[in-house]
């Protein structure tokens, strides 16, 4: 029999994520733990408050949905300060006791993007991750107040940290704010750049409702067929794809129902991207709209996949019947995520430096070798992340790189190594395994100046087309802080607090 | 043996290094030294000897000894009666090993014969070999190119899988047609769009510029490793 997920003992926004509930606004801050007995009175004091998943799929079928949500997560050294026994910490993957700072190697965090330049938040240990969502910023700051009240409570012992860049230029901020971007006085999914964002989250077993929702999102079987990824994959003391429990510590229960988060606030340099997009759009086959759906692997408007809808002609036709009465809302899921890049090896219609088909190649990774593997979706089902991140600060001129505007990317996975960080290194910042050399990511890649970044744009190999090529691509997005969270059950935050975690 | 691959030759020679030494210092320690005082990159012998694809010096210590349970023929009995007794699991471990000599171990991926390649070897990096090798046993007997390759030919061991990382073309013919792709991916961003006309008379220059037919250049070099700034004639 399927599992059912204990849905009471799991932390809100990681089964189903609060952005697709109208929770379009957040705040995030950070705590450090002076005093470890202080820590974990504070944890027993706000563990009322904190929202499981539970809240999405009420007992008695009625869906009561709070106006406010409040979640946490602790970097290693928070778990060190909240005083772990050791045994329990040294069972923790090396990369989350490293931190994200150690390994910015890894993540190609270098140049505008090393840690040296973060907001100056990062400058100190960071402990815990505090999050609020809300339907109005009103809830999250009374929310916000209430918290801080706790904090107060511990007189010392537990201090909320400045260092958070504001959109008022402020840089010493005790929060980082985030909001759902607005258009015509309506939230949209949209990021800075205009990117329809968040559409192709992973499925998974123990989330309801996966049957329609698992098309071109869950694993894709060899009969073409699409099931949901392991549980494990995504949250911890479950059996993963390799049908093994993922790395955890010790005890069972500090790490079932667990899971890692990599927080990330990601700066976008607008106006580089549209002067970028401007320069190239005018010599685009195409022109600028498909130049920039070409970067993304989506249409910048609603998604539509590029692979499927690669030219203006097929996105008027496909847009015409997205947008009909007559279609219903499970059949737009559908068009947005049914598809995989197998009738597209060559690129052509979606390149191969795409960020949705870096970041999920979903089966193309056989290159059309029916059998190399297992599944065709073998290579790319033990890299997959969920999204949870919102976006924040405004865009006041379209020209311009600076100010306070980009993307807080939060993403869960059971592994941050063999997950997040491998998509990064190798999928975002490397080409190899899209037989692309070294060629980078369009839109997340750490581009460089010398040697300068390059992309190609494919054409269909028997046509008489050019391909087009992309050279001297700017940095478009930079890194301004982050670290790795462990994102704890609502069992083992009850132990923590109590101080009872023991791994004999 | 599959020493070969194509026109690519993939080489191993276990030269063994001799016992003791002198001056306090083990001639094993001395051989680590040399060889780790060789230059990297363009800098490396292996640049000056003529089709090396790969090279690797490395000092092979002893084999590794895996303290696994002994396998039987038909069933792992010797497993199941470690259970009862700690006497029975270590008799049926296998026995340790160990090598009589400690070796240098030698290890060339190239492009052609091996005689070729070993008188390219003697011709261009005679100091390299003689400081590298001179503790091995028998070295001494080594004083021209004909007991250079005797010497190779004793110490060398087959190849029984060999994948080869490129292809089996020269040296030079693989180093211009890497060079020449990345120059026409450069033409290619600097051109396009541009009208028949014009695109004719760029490649016109772009052609006469790289000389496609000529392998001495302009090209990269053997062992180079970091791109030319742009615009930089190599």
């Amino acid at each position: 029999m399927t599992e059912e997920l204990q849905l009471t003992d799991i932390q809100g926004n990681i089964v189903q994520a609060y952005g697709r509930a109208n929770f379009i606004f957040a705040r995030y801050f950070f705590l450090k733990i002076n005093d470890g007995e202080k820590g974990r009175e504070f944890l027993s004091c706000i563990l009322p408050s904190i929202t499981t998943a539970q809240l999405w799929k009420n007992i008695s079928g009625n869906l009561q949905r709070p106006t406010v949500t409040t979640n946490i997560a602790m970097s290693y050294k928070g778990l060190e300060a909240l005083e772990l026994p050791l045994a329990s910490l040294n069972g923790f993957p090396k990369e989350f006791v490293m931190g994200m700072q150690l390994r910015k190697d890894i993540l190609g965090d270098d140049g505008v993007s090393d840690p040296a330049n973060w907001d100056e938040i990062w400058r100190q240990d960071v402990h815990v991750w505090l999050s609020i969502n809300g339907q109005s910023k009103e809830t999250i700051e009374e929310r916000y107040q209430l918290i801080a009240s706790y904090v107060e409570q511990t007189q010392g012992g537990v201090e909320i940290l400045f260092g958070n860049k504001g959109e008022a230029g402020q840089t010493d901020l005790p929060y980082q704010d985030a909001s759902a971007i607005f258009e015509n006085g309506k939230p949209t999914a949209k990021e800075h750049f205009g990117y329809r964002d968040g559409i192709s989250d992973p499925v998974f077993q123990g989330q309801n409702d996966s049957s329609d929702r698992v098309l071109g999102r869950g694993k894709l079987m060899r009969d073409g067929s699409w099931k949901p990824l392991a549980t494990g994959e995504f949250i911890l003391g479950h059996p993963d794809e390799a049908m093994e429990y993922p790395k955890a510590p010790t005890p069972a229960n500090l790490a079932k129902n667990g899971t890692f988060m990599v927080y990330r606030k990601l700066h976008e340099n607008v106006g580089s991207f549209n002067k970028f997009i401007e320069e190239h759009g005018k010599d685009y086959p195409g022109g600028k709209e498909l130049l920039a759906a070409k970067f993304s692997g989506r249409w910048r408007d609603n998604g539509a996949p590029v692979t499927k809808v690669a030219s203006q002609e097929q996105k008027d036709e496909w847009d015409k019947i997205f947008y009909s009465e007559d279609t219903t809302d499970v059949q737009r899921k559908k068009m947005l995520t049914d598809f995989n890049y197998n009738d597209d090896l060559s690129g052509s219609k979606c390149p191969l430096s795409a960020h949705t088909r870096r970041t999920n190649p979903r089966g193309s990774l056989e290159f059309g070798q029916d059998g190399a593997f297992d599944t065709p979706g073998a290579l790319t089902n033990r890299r997959r992340i969920l999204r949870r991140g919102l976006p924040y600060g405004k865009v006041d001129d379209l020209t311009k790189d600076d100010g306070e505007h980009g993307i807080v990317f939060m993403a869960l996975n059971a592994s941050i190594e063999r997950q997040f960080e491998f998509v990064q290194q190798q999928w975002v910042n490397y080409g190899n395994d899209f037989k692309e050399g070294n060629d980078k990511e369009v839109l997340l890649g750490n581009h460089q100046i010398n040697p300068p970044s390059k992309v190609v744009h494919p054409v269909d190999p028997d046509s008489d087309d050019a391909p087009y090529f992309i050279g001297r691509i700017p940095r478009l997005v930079e890194t301004r802080g982050g670290e790795y969270f462990f994102v704890p059950s609502m069992t083992a935050l009850s132990m923590i607090a109590d101080g009872i975690i023991d791994p004999t | 043996m599959a020493n070969t691959s194509g026109k690519a030759y993939a080489l191993n020679v276990l030269s063994p290094i001799k016992q003791s030494g002198e001056n306090d210092r083990g001639y094993v320690e001395q051989v680590r030294t040399s060889i780790q005082n060789l230059g990297l990159h363009e800098q490396s012998p292996f640049a000056n000897i003529p089709q090396t694809y790969l090279a690797r010096l490395f000092i092979l210590d002893d084999v590794v000894y895996e303290s696994l349970p002994g396998a039987d023929r038909i069933f792992n009995f010797s497993e199941i009666l470690s259970i009862f007794s700690d006497k029975q699991r270590r008799a049926a471990l296998p026995h340790q090993e160990h090598l009589k000599s400690k070796y240098l171990v030698f290890v060339s991926n190239f492009h052609g014969e091996l005689d070729d390649y070993l008188e390219g070897m003697w011709l261009q990096e005679q100091t390299f070999i003689k400081t590298v090798w001179q503790h091995c046993v028998a070295f001494d007997q080594v004083n021209d190119l004909i007991s250079f390759k005797e010497y190779i030919y004793k110490c060398q061991l087959d190849t029984t899988l060999f994948f080869n990382g490129s292809t089996d073309d020269s040296l030079q013919e693989q180093l211009k047609g890497l060079y020449v792709k990345q120059e026409l991916a450069n033409f290619a961003m600097e051109n396009q769009g541009k009208s028949a006309e014009q695109l004719q008379q760029a490649y016109q220059q772009f052609i006469s510029r790289v000389q496609l037919e000529n392998l001495d250049g302009p090209s990269w070099k053997p062992a180079q490793s970091s791109l030319a700034v742009e615009g930089e004639a190599i």
